[in-house]
């Protein structure tokens, strides 16, 4: 069976007005690429996977980047009045590690698993709109370069990584670093919301016959709610930029107490972005464990529709509680109370979700693999970083807490502890799927491990430090604020510091395992007997996903065709009746005849150049303002004017028996 | 819009007729699990999005529409009159649009590009109204930097009018690809999207023009 | 609850209590005054709360981890959720939520009345140091008959409901004294207030804590609360007319110096010129956000720049810093005196203050501020003229 056939001309645009599109009416001279192997198909594809692991990837080193900044503040924080880094540095440092983390390493490490997962757990062969989504892969990696680049051109940003006007504006941050961060967020601002007008429609839209939204896998669902605060929160944010932006490169005085202006229009602007862009942080994570914890606990998570519905109302709520970040700020008593009382109510969906998750493994057969120690890791330390979040909703005591050690704590607990072991679980779970290659589990293990008591290391005493009165983003300690005795301010300081090295060495042993697995034998389609969609596939997947779009009967549909329930009415006795692999097979069987794939395109990357291009002018030329517009305006219409799918004269003739892939064009530019 | 009756997900056994017949699809112009096509949901969730964006530099406006300088603020600078007029031929070229809509949908395309064409036009018309105030203004004295009140008002109409402008190269974009065959997929639902877009910019002017102009300060 | 698990939550919180610093002046749960009593009373069962729970839900998962491992049993039973069980253990969170947030509400309320305001102190940050004054009033123990200008150190009497009204000249700042009171940011462009009465006679850390630039993390200040008497003796000695130096001393050539080299900033009340006019400094001339601190009284008070950095030698330190609450107000009033200076911070500042803290006061890098510093410029002064101003300025309490 020809499971790629090149579309013909009139199927080429399936149910289109019956127009082919011929080399000649395509745009200019530029034909668009069709590689299958080689950097070009990296560079230019719109698969969703391969998309997906660039995401991971590019997000991965920016995990390290974040983390070196980190150890360098810790290096400096290590004693009183430390040397290794002078004030502006340090401001400079903080301020890039938070934005790293948070833009560039937990946002797009959650866009990878978003983008390989989704589509093939709601059993689509791609996303909605495929060159959108290299737009956005393209976009972020460019933002993410074009923020770094301030290190070398005059420094980067030091207002802190909520950039509180009247600090940001230029009398007060004379370098070019704030407009690097402004210019660089309202780039990487961009993939976000395009991601998330694609993978809304993709998930509401392209389910597999017989997926009910409340049939859909709850990491998708998790995602899904994800997309929503996205498509809210960032034009919020995108507001507050522009509003920066024309302040320091137009003259505007949006933010100039001598004009009149209120600087607490910043703080409301970029906090109602800010409240659900931490759920935006953590729900995939979620999402994940919400996966992993069923799959080796061999049950189905307990209460789906309550974690469903937790999830979409800790997404609508996230907006209603923004000005928590203001408790000090002089909001009014009323207001205070207000967002007091709104964020102990969050706190309860919240722990909806902890209940559910204990409440999975409670009876279940546990398979501790690394994966599943990553999801208890989360389910333990968000714990305790919730907890803290209560005490911050009690907004008197909060004033005592708030610009100390102790949020700092806080963030990390929920942060670390929640999002990025989340993340790494997700990252073992699926590396099978997704590389075709088992990760060491010993490797794993030491992983695990050194992460754990790291973390715990470094930001367990940062409570200690927070509420015995060590505010935040100093760059330096003083002896006569440190206290007395043996376990003083200096001491906590110290393990703090040590703990921050033992979590980088935790994280570098991931990349040690990633290098050592690398020779592995391949892995087994089904390795872990899971419970979704997704493995329903090779490992690693065929480019088109699944050979059979599959039908869906129920939630956790893998499992249930595995496993039969044999037992009488209300005794339970589950049988195997069939393995993952013949599963796969009897699909691949009834393969479908015809599969169109959506073709790689030029425009994504051309038109996600032409932002830094414009992003640079703003700075420094106004020639390179319409440089970049230009080359935007081109990608644009050559993206426009060219079809999902590229015409059939674009690849080479089929091989004569019929079943060989297309081969790259000889000539292709 | 016709065609919202979103089929709500099938019985468990029973697959759409003709889905499962081999031939797989994509997804667009095609079957749809909300029965919206990826298009026009698409283009729903952007124009909600682009409520927030318009909601913050709205309440941005209203916070500072009072920090005026030099006495220059709308008593002294609004010309009702003269706004109202555009604000009608933008109105106007929402009708033009629907106009534009029925016309794809009866196939008529000779009618389709009228009324986009149409369209523009009073679009542009409606932006070289919006050039011609504002250079009045700023003869007047109100530069971008004048004052809270100044920055404001045109970062919020100047983001608009971008919008209208943006408008104006998609309609004319998507004349020239008809009149060149150059339109892939369903064009009646192009047409139909491009036309949710302006409809929704002409409803941010009128929130702007009764915000901003018509209620005093 | 078992006998065990009673150890074992003493010993835990005993622990914790042991892993903390002793005396940290800025410790959130040594409450000092009656508005951090307030915010105690409603934090520590919160805190016990939390930890409770804690302790519940991370002895839950133990269990969970040991009694369910795979020890080879079937497939377990596929139970998708209990509604009546989901139910119930959404409801307990929330009722204990709305257990917590009606003393909140009550204590956001009480924090905020300032109905018994006995005495009003303006504070003023800038970057990157505070200035404390005291308007024209009634209250604040016998009255303020004539404004007090200090920076850094803010004298209050105890068992006064003090309100600090406070605002910025540039970015925002925030003022904290943990012992006395949460925290309320200064705003540029706005007053904001903040409570602070304190029981016992003592000197009270704080920090800015809203990150304010290059030298946020040396911006300090403290609170000193003495007896009623002590502090209508520090306000006679605020207020009390200028003294020049005798003629031919060392310091009367400082007053010179001072002058010509420090007078354009920093104001000494009564300071007259040559003609016998009064000095007016103008610091809105040279400085970005228009203020330096004002030095009629600088050796009543023992820190400087923005209390980063002390006037007084380790020993008078700890004599001073750490006096019991009977005496401390009695060791505040000797100020410095010329045994205990330390003349090698102040000194040093002179000789060069950005190489001490760092500040904008490259004039090749003024551009964005119309020339104007951010901080105290290196005057280049000489070691001679730095010998003149530290004996002037040793004149000044």
């Amino acid at each position: 069976m020809a499971i790629i056939e090149r579309p013909t001309e009139t199927s080429a645009l399936a149910g289109g007005g019956g127009l082919a599109v011929t080399p000649s009416s395509s745009y200019g001279n530029f034909r668009r690429p069709v590689q299958t192997t080689g950097w070009k198909s990296w560079a230019f594809t719109v698969d969703h996977k391969k998309i997906g692991i660039m995401y991971g990837v590019v997000a991965m080193v920016f995990f390290f980047v974040g983390g070196l900044e980190a150890l360098l503040i810790r290096l400096q924080l290590a004693q009183a009045d430390g040397t290794i880094l002078s004030a502006d540095k340090y401001n400079q440092m903080f301020t890039m590690h938070a934005t790293t983390m948070v833009f560039l390493f937990v946002m797009p490490m959650a866009a990878a698993f978003a983008n390989y997962m989704m589509p093939l757990q709601i059993g689509a062969r791609d996303v909605a709109f495929p060159r959108l989504n290299a737009l956005s892969l393209w976009l972020f990696v460019f933002g993410g370069i074009f923020i770094n680049t301030s290190w070398i051109l005059g420094g980067a940003a030091d207002g802190g990584w909520f950039m509180y006007a009247p600090n940001s504006s230029v009398p007060f941050s004379p370098t070019n670093g704030v407009d690097f961060w402004v210019l660089g967020l309202l780039i990487t601002g961009v993939a976000s919301q395009v991601g998330a007008i694609n993978l809304i429609v993709t998930a509401l839209n392209m389910r597999a016959p017989g997926m009910k939204l409340m049939r859909m896998p709850i990491f998708t669902w998790m995602a899904l709610v994800v997309q929503f605060l996205l498509l809210f929160a960032i034009p919020v944010i995108t507001v507050a930029l522009f509003l920066l932006m024309f302040q320091r490169n137009f003259g505007a005085t949006f933010f100039s107490v001598e004009a009149g202006a209120d600087p607490l229009l910043w703080q409301h602007l970029f906090w109602l972005f800010g409240h659900p862009e931490v759920y935006i942080l953590v729900l995939p994570a979620f999402g994940i464990i919400s996966e992993v914890l069923p799959t080796f606990s061999r049950k189905p998570l307990f209460g789906y529709p309550f974690v469903v519905f937790s999830g979409a109302a800790i997404g609508f709520v996230g907006f209603g509680v923004w000005a928590h970040h203001m408790f000090a700020a002089g909001l009014g008593p009323i207001s205070v109370a207000v967002f007091s009382v709104a964020t102990m109510a969050i706190a309860v969906p919240t722990g909806v979700k902890i209940i559910n998750w204990t409440l999975t493994m409670w009876g279940g057969k546990l398979w501790f693999t690394t994966a599943m120690l990553f999801a208890i890791g989360l389910i333990v330390q968000f714990t305790i970083g919730g907890l803290s979040g209560v005490t911050h909703a009690v907004a008197p005591s909060d004033t005592q807490q708030t610009d100390t050690y102790y949020i700092v704590a806080h963030f990390h607990y929920v942060i670390f502890g929640g999002a990025v072991l989340g993340l790494f679980a997700g990252i073992y779970y699926w590396w099978p799927k997704v590389f075709g290659k088992m990760l060491n589990e010993n490797w794993g293990r030491a992983n695990f491990w050194f992460m754990i008591i790291g973390m715990n290391m470094t930001f367990g005493p940062m409570h200690i430090l927070g509420l015995q009165g060590q505010p935040r983003r100093m760059y330096i300690w003083t002896e006569n604020r440190a206290g007395e005795g043996f376990f003083d301010l200096a001491f906590w300081n110290l393990v703090s510091s040590i703990g921050a090295f033992v979590l980088g060495f935790g994280a570098l042993l991931f990349l040690v395992n990633v290098w050592v697995s690398r020779k592995n034998p391949p892995a087994p389609a089904d390795p872990w007997d899971a419970r979704s969609l997704e493995w329903i596939t090779s490992s690693p997947p065929k480019e088109y996903n699944f050979a059979r779009i599959p039908t869906v009967h129920t939630l956790d549909e893998f499992f249930h065709r595995k496993y039969e329930d044999v037992g009488d009415a209300d005794q339970h006795d589950y049988k195997q009746v069939a393995t993952g692999e013949e599963v796969i097979q009897l699909e691949e069987k009834l393969a479908d005849k015809h599969i169109h794939l959506p073709s790689p395109s030029y425009w994504p990357l051309v038109l996600a150049f032409s932002f830094p291009v414009l992003a640079y002018g703003v700075i420094y030329s106004t020639l390179l303002i319409i440089a970049g517009a230009a080359i935007a305006v081109l990608a644009l219409f050559g993206w426009a004017l060219e079809p999902p799918t590229a015409d059939d004269s674009e690849f080479d003739p089929p091989a004569p028996d019929g079943d060989q892939p297309s081969k790259e064009l000889a000539v292709s530019v | 819009m016709s065609d919202t009756t979103i089929t709500e997900s099938h019985d468990a056994e029973a697959i759409p007729p003709g889905y499962d017949d081999g031939e797989d699809h994509i997804g667009l112009e095609h079957h749809t699990s909300t029965g919206l096509s990826n298009t026009k949901l698409a283009m729903w969730l952007f124009l909600g999005s682009e409520c927030l964006l318009f909601g913050g530099l709205i309440s941005t406006y209203m916070l500072y529409r009072n920090r005026q300088s030099d006495q220059l603020g709308p008593d002294q600078l609004w010309d009702i009159p003269f706004t109202s007029a555009t604000s009608f031929v933008l109105l106007m070229s929402s009708l033009t649009m629907v106009m534009s809509v029925s016309a794809a949908k009866r196939k008529d395309e000779r009618g389709t590009k009228l009324w986009l064409t149409v369209t523009a036009l009073l679009g542009g018309l409606f932006l070289a109204g919006q050039v011609y105030e504002f250079t009045t203004f700023y003869r007047e004295g109100l530069g971008y930097t004048t004052s809270l009140f100044s920055s404001s008002f045109y970062t919020l109409t100047g983001f608009h009018g971008v919008h209208v402008a943006v408008g104006i190269v998609m309609l004319l974009s998507l004349v020239a690809m008809l009149v060149r065959g150059k339109l892939v997929g369903d064009k009646a639902e192009t047409v139909e999207m491009i036309g949710l877009y302006w409809h929704f910019v002409d409803v941010v002017w009128i929130v702007i023009f009764t915000l901003v102009y018509l209620i005093p300060a | 609850m078992s006998r065990n698990a009673r150890i074992g939550l003493a010993l835990g919180v005993g622990a914790l209590a042991a892993g903390c610093a002793e005396n940290a002046p800025q410790d959130t749960f040594q409450p000092a005054g009656p508005n951090a009593q307030q915010i105690q009373d409603l934090q520590v069962p919160v805190f016990i709360l939390a930890g409770i729970v804690g302790v519940i839900v991370l002895t839950f998962v133990a269990i969970i981890i040991v009694k369910f491992r795979d020890k080879g049993q079937a497939i377990p039973d596929q139970a998708h959720g209990k509604p009546t069980l989901e139910i119930v253990l959404t409801i307990i969170p929330a009722l204990i939520l709305i257990g917590v947030a009606i003393p909140t509400v009550g204590t956001i309320m009480a924090l905020n009345d300032t109905e018994g305001t006995e005495c009003v102190v303006n504070v003023t940050g800038q970057q990157w140091w505070w200035e404390i004054d005291y308007p024209v009033q009634d209250g604040c123990g016998s009255g303020i008959t004539e404004p007090i200008v200090t920076s850094g150190q803010m004298v209050i009497p105890v068992g006064t409901e003090v309100l600090v009204r406070g605002t910025s000249r540039d970015v925002i700042h925030s003022w904290w004294i943990p012992r006395l009171n949460g925290k309320r940011d200064m705003v540029p462009g706005r007053v904001q207030t903040n409570k602070l009465e304190a029981d016992e006679p003592g000197i009270y850390f704080g920090q800015c804590t809203e990150f304010c630039g290059l030298s946020h993390a040396n911006m300090r200040m403290e609170v000193i609360a003495m007896t009623p008497d002590d502090f209508e003796a520090w306000k006679a000695g605020q207020i009390k007319p200028y003294e020049a130096p005798a003629a031919g001393t060392l310091a009367a050539a400082g007053e010179q110096t001072f002058i010509a080299q420090c007078s354009r900033c920093h104001q000494v009340n009564g300071l007259e010129d040559a003609d016998g006019a009064p000095i007016v400094s103008r610091p809105d001339l040279s400085v970005y956000s228009g203020a330096a601190p004002n030095l009629s009284w600088l050796m009543t008070r023992n820190t400087f720049a923005g209390a980063a950095f002390d006037l007084l030698t380790p020993e008078c330190y700890a004599d001073v810093w750490y006096a019991p609450s009977e005496v401390v107000g009695e060791k505040y009033l000797e100020g410095v005196t010329p045994d205990c200076l330390n003349s090698v911070q102040l000194r040093e500042w002179l000789r060069n203050a950005p190489a001490m803290k760092p500040m904008y006061t490259d004039p090749t890098k003024l551009e964005e501020t119309d020339g104007l510093v951010r901080g105290m410029p290196n005057l280049a002064l000489s070691e001679d003229q730095i010998d003149e101003l530290v004996a002037y300025l040793l004149e000044r309490k």
